[in-house]
């Protein structure tokens, strides 16, 4: 906004004085939201995991004792890392296969904005209803993914998906990738429709072929897109709570345990809130470090923000 | 694109083959929900046998359904309200130049850093201090003004030609004039995109409400399907028709504003 230098200098000054109340009014509701529910709570967190904390007594002073407790007593916390890196690893698979879609839809094909509907329709969903529809698609008597494999002979007798411990993760994941799919495919279109078309005339016009212009043109260009996938896939593998909560619980055993659903037990479950703030840290620093080696991977300054969460 | 006839097919052969997959798991949760048999009965079948819409019915006397959807409805309510209201105030607030603005971006965006899932029992702890444990405030207050939302907004207001803001000033209005009547009006697909985001995140949220609510009156629509499942566990296809109830509002208001949920979501992209 300009303001006019025609105007007597205290009279200036008291309309920028009002104009800075009018601002700071403005900006309070949403800054007090965010420190009430980002910023303080990451202080706090840090704070409570160098304490004892207990609803009945005064906290004491723990130094590292839950940081050691962590690394050197907890397997269910080097479990649930095992299974969050698993979940990581799937989501390349599912980045590429929303890639494929992505360039499938993204042309004058007739119908591109029905299928691209259809696979992005289960983005906004409930995840707990989602949860619930994949615990009874995986069910051994009535789910269809057991009627299909037995239909087709491909086995004899109904794997119990869920309660199997070779099993319950990949299952997991294939109902979080068909969740996310549709995401990731928005995502990669927007990008794709950021390329300018020229540069592919250009590639034609010299001969280089189609597969050639897929390496050199398109999946540079996708970087930023392919980045804030990689985030929002990061993420979700260590964040997965309602679907594992509805589908497994963690279980079998904590064959599905994710690092969320461990501080949410042993927060709200056995009331350690000092140990699952320790725990809340270690996976908000494992997080951090893994988007800093995705930007890396991206070709650095990737300028993507996760959407949302 | 150029391309020839037979590649045109072979894509709308991968794509059909795609949706159907992508669609399987509607048709089994709606097919269930409307079996008549025992859902357990092997082989299931693929059509339902004379489809009735008991269950639906059911729902209703298996749990509180009614107070369930209330609760939702208010904290949707609540949560689309303060996205609207303070995400639009706080936009404003960012087109203008002002000392600690640079500081206050950078607020917001590490913010952005910050999941929700890593403050859990912190929030826990803010909340129960405020007094807002089992309270429809408490559970829609973190979700009351988002960051992706507010640069929605400001990206829209910035959109605006300034002349016409200059034309508004001199005719006497005031700021929040302004706001009301040349910025807000002019921003319609930001407001949509506020609207819908704001309602799909507190609808589907479930870890939050979770926590902060042991009350079986104040909890919301996710908390009663996962309290169903525990009760009866898959034994009953009212489970399902539940699960199709509460999925038909965020369907349908995808399929309504596609394009301005779109948006939202990929806003987060193009802007750093």
């Amino acid at each position: 906004m300009t303001t006019r230098t025609d105007t007597p200098t205290n009279w200036y000054q008291r309309k920028r004085t009002r104009d800075l109340a009018l601002i700071s009014c403005f900006l309070l509701p949403s800054l007090a939201i965010f420190f009430l529910y980002r910023i303080l709570p990451l202080f706090w967190n840090a704070v409570l995991s160098f304490e004892y904390w207990s609803p009945l007594k005064p906290t004491r002073f723990a130094g590292l004792d839950h940081y050691q407790e962590i690394f050197f007593d907890d397997d269910v916390f080097w479990q649930s890392l095992a299974n969050s890196l698993v979940f990581v690893g799937a989501a390349p698979v599912a980045i590429a296969l929303a890639l494929g879609i992505a360039l499938l839809v993204n042309s004058d094909l007739k119908g591109a904005a029905v299928y691209r509907a259809i696979v992005f329709l289960s983005y906004p969903l409930m995840t707990v209803a989602v949860g619930i529809i994949w615990r009874w698609m995986y069910d051994e008597r009535g789910g269809i993914i057991n009627f299909a494999l037995r239909s087709a002979g491909i086995i004899d007798t109904p794997i119990p998906f869920l309660q199997s411990f070779n099993w319950a993760l990949p299952s997991v994941i294939v109902a979080e990738v068909w969740q996310i799919l549709g995401f990731y495919m928005i995502i990669l279109l927007t990008g794709l429709q950021a390329v300018p078309t020229h540069l592919y005339e250009a590639a034609s016009v010299d001969g280089v072929p189609r597969w050639a212009q897929f390496w050199r043109i398109t999946l540079p260009l996708l970087r930023p897109s392919l980045f804030l996938c990689a985030v929002v896939g990061i993420l979700n593998s260590f964040t997965s709570f309602d679907l594992i909560y509805v589908m497994t619980g963690g279980g079998p055993g904590h064959a599905t345990e994710l690092l969320i659903t461990h501080i949410y037990k042993t927060g709200f479950g056995q009331t350690r809130f000092d140990y699952a703030a320790a725990l809340t840290i270690v996976q908000f620093v494992l997080l951090l470090v893994l988007t800093w080696l995705a930007n890396r991977a991206a070709g650095g300054n990737a300028g993507g923000q996760a959407a949302g969460r | 694109m150029r391309a020839k006839p037979a590649s045109i097919a072979l894509r709308h052969l991968a794509l059909i083959l795609v949706s159907a997959i992508m669609l399987v798991p509607f048709y089994w949760v709606i097919k269930t929900s409307i079996t008549n048999e025992n859902i357990y009965a092997y082989p299931p079948r693929i059509l339902p046998v004379s489809p009735h819409l008991f269950n639906f019915v059911d729902v209703w006397y298996f749990i509180p359904f009614p107070r369930y959807l209330l609760n939702s409805v208010i904290v949707s309510m609540l949560a689309v309200a303060g996205n609207v209201v303070f995400n639009a105030m706080a936009a404003y607030a960012l087109t203008k130049h002002f000392v600690g603005k640079q500081t206050v971006m950078l607020l917001f965006l590490s913010c952005m850093l910050v999941p929700f899932q890593a403050t859990i029992i912190p929030a826990y702890l803010v909340t129960a201090n405020l007094g807002l444990l089992n309270t429809y405030l408490g559970l829609a207050l973190p979700l009351m003004s988002t960051i992706v939302c507010i640069f929605v907004y400001k990206a829209a207001f910035e959109a605006v030609p300034h002349s016409l803001v200059d034309a508004a000033r001199i005719d006497g209005l005031k700021e929040r004039q302004i706001i009301l009547r040349v910025l807000m009006p002019l921003s319609k697909p930001a407001i949509a995109t506020n609207v819908i985001l704001a309602f799909i995140w507190s609808w589907n949220a479930f870890l939050w409400p979770l926590i902060i609510t042991r009350e079986p009156l104040m909890q919301t629509l996710p908390l009663g399907l996962a309290r169903f499942l525990s009760y009866l566990e898959d034994s009953t296809g009212a489970l399902y028709a539940f699960a199709v109830m509460v999925l038909a509002p965020s369907i349908f208001v995808f399929l309504m504003a596609q394009k301005e949920f779109i948006r939202g979501l990929t806003s987060g992209a193009t802007k750093g």
